[in-house]
């Protein structure tokens, strides 16, 4: 489990000091994946950077596992994807993750094996390995960026924009290997932009806002606290629609597209919707349950 | 460490502007030397300046440290890593000049029937090993700099203090101030003592107080930049 106690962490000399996290408290689960998401220079990566150690809070304290964040047993269990890949880039893709697996104290005589399954799972196989990184696209830095974070199968997952810049399939690949990580219980702290993303994979989303929390939504499972219904019919029924659901008792609002977000996103609370709309003869075209976190984000934060 | 040390190696040498730099201080090392049979005092100083330079704030800059620290590498095993990756480096560097005076005196010169002193083995070996225990210190030096500042201010922060080390004992001749001269040659001897190795091996020297202010000042230095290192933080990216 990672906690996060009372941390903040100020910037700056006397005169010109910016408070970057202010009293933050967080607990991270063991197997949970936690979204950090807020506007640029809210203190996201600030607090990705107290949790590996790279910077030490002023006050407060940062744990993981009841051990201290820099603990070398700690890291060795630990992958970490920065914004910015920056290494060696007289390297070739496979010297760079062969460097990463010793680094981690993996067996020696496994590197070749592993690396190669590495570099597989995102996508980078063959002559690529063997060309250097300064010849790398964004996009395939951010991949062999994945490929060394998740490299011996760490338990923690640090990902600082892992999708940016790469192409549909390259975001897909990313959010592959946060599952895959998801699936075998490991916990995974990722910093994102891409809110779509963030939702497919995140069980919770924390939004900072100037360095404090401001609110801790849990998008997965009975305590989903961030879950809409959204209902999709022609456009020019959507009024219509409205007004049926209204009748039947579901409170929905309609947007230009035929898009209607009804307020209860429950299974029970979408059924009731689609059934009203089925008697009325009004189609639908697509329905899903979303925790629609670009509204949230676009929502002050709540006092 | 060993592989910190194999990085280190890799990232001077695949270097294509390092190897061609290193090349040429080579050639200019060792073609005259092998006219004379023996190398020059101060082989390869630059080269070891050239070695040394950046060897930690390269890193900060690109990010690559930050990836390092993530994994279970102490700040301390990273700071040994690239002290002997210096070294390493060093060692290497001082090979090839040996090799290609071998080169040069062996093949070279005869075909091109230029007349030149044999190599001398004993003073070659003197020579190259007092070269590599003085760069022990200036890497050191080098190394604690390059902890807090950034780029090549380590080899700038080098020069600035044997300047300073060397201004003092001058002005205070110059001022007539006795004890600031004395002030400023104690200074110089505890701070970048120069102990005279290729003396000591040729017998013609004891080991004597100079060395084992050398150790100490080695010492210092490297205890100074694993200090502050530990301290230092290393902020990224944007929030």
């Amino acid at each position: 489990m990672i906690e996060v106690e009372n941390v903040s962490k100020t910037y700056g000399r006397m005169g010109r000091r910016t408070r970057a996290l202010d009293g933050v408290r967080l607990r991270v689960a063991r197997g949970e994946t936690l979204g950090l998401i807020g506007p640029n220079g809210a203190g996201k990566t600030t607090l990705l950077s107290c949790m590996l150690g790279f910077l030490r809070p002023d006050s407060g304290t940062i744990s993981i596992d009841g051990r201290a964040v820099d603990d070398l047993w700690i890291r060795s269990r630990t992958g970490y994807m920065p914004e910015r890949l920056g290494f060696d880039r007289d390297l070739t893709g496979e010297a760079f993750l062969a460097h990463h697996w010793r680094l981690s104290g993996g067996s020696p005589s496994k590197t070749a094996e592993e690396t190669a399954a590495a570099a597989s799972r995102v996508g980078l196989e063959g002559a690529v390995l063997g060309k250097k990184l300064k010849t790398y696209s964004r996009g395939m830095l951010q991949r062999i960026g994945v490929a060394q974070a998740t490299l011996g199968s760490p338990d923690l997952l640090f990902l600082d924009e892992p999708a940016s810049g790469t192409d549909p399939l390259g975001v897909a690949i990313v959010r592959d290997r946060i599952l895959e990580a998801k699936a075998r219980g490991a916990t995974v702290v990722l910093n994102s932009h891409q809110l779509t993303e963030v939702e497919r994979v995140c069980d919770r989303v924390v939004f900072i806002d100037h360095g404090k929390l401001s609110r801790d939504e849990t998008l997965r499972g009975e305590t989903a606290t961030r879950k809409r219904g959204v209902l999709r019919v022609p456009a020019g029924r959507s009024e219509d629609a409205r007004t049926i659901l209204a009748a039947a008792g579901v409170e929905a609002r309609a947007s230009g597209d035929g898009a209607l977000r009804l307020s209860d996103g429950s299974e029970d609370g979408i059924s009731r919707a689609v059934k009203a709309l089925a008697v009325a003869d009004v189609p639908v075209l697509e329905v899903r349950a979303t925790a629609e976190l670009e509204e949230l984000f676009r929502e002050a934060p709540p006092s | 460490m060993i592989e910190m040390v194999r990085r280190f190696l890799r990232q001077k040498f695949d270097n294509p502007i390092v190897a061609v730099a290193l090349a040429v201080m080579a050639l200019l090392i060792a073609f005259p030397a092998a006219f004379s049979g023996q190398p020059s005092p101060n082989s390869g100083f630059l080269a070891l300046l050239l070695l040394g330079a950046g060897s930690v704030s390269r890193d900060v800059s690109s990010g690559a440290l930050q990836m390092i620290l993530a994994r279970p590498i102490s700040r301390t095993d990273y700071l040994w890593g690239r002290f002997f990756g210096i070294l390493s480096a060093f060692a290497l560097f001082l090979a090839g000049v040996a090799v290609l005076m071998v080169v040069f005196s062996a093949a070279v010169l005869p075909v091109l029937h230029v007349l030149h002193a044999p190599l001398q083995w004993p003073a070659l070996a003197r020579s190259f090993a007092a070269a590599f225990l003085d760069g022990v210190l200036v890497a050191a030096v080098l190394l604690f700099f390059s902890t807090f500042l950034p780029g090549w201010g380590d080899v700038l922060g080098y020069f600035l203090l044997m300047l300073f080390l060397s201004a003092v004992p001058s002005i205070g001749a110059g001022l007539g101030k006795e004890w600031l001269t004395r002030l400023g040659l104690t200074l110089k001897q505890n701070v970048l003592p120069e102990p005279n190795f290729g003396a000591i091996f040729s017998g013609e020297r004891r080991i004597s107080e100079a060395v084992g202010q050398w150790a100490l000042a080695i010492t210092v230095f490297l205890l100074a930049a694993a200090l502050v290192f530990r301290r230092r933080e290393f902020a990224y990216g944007h929030d």
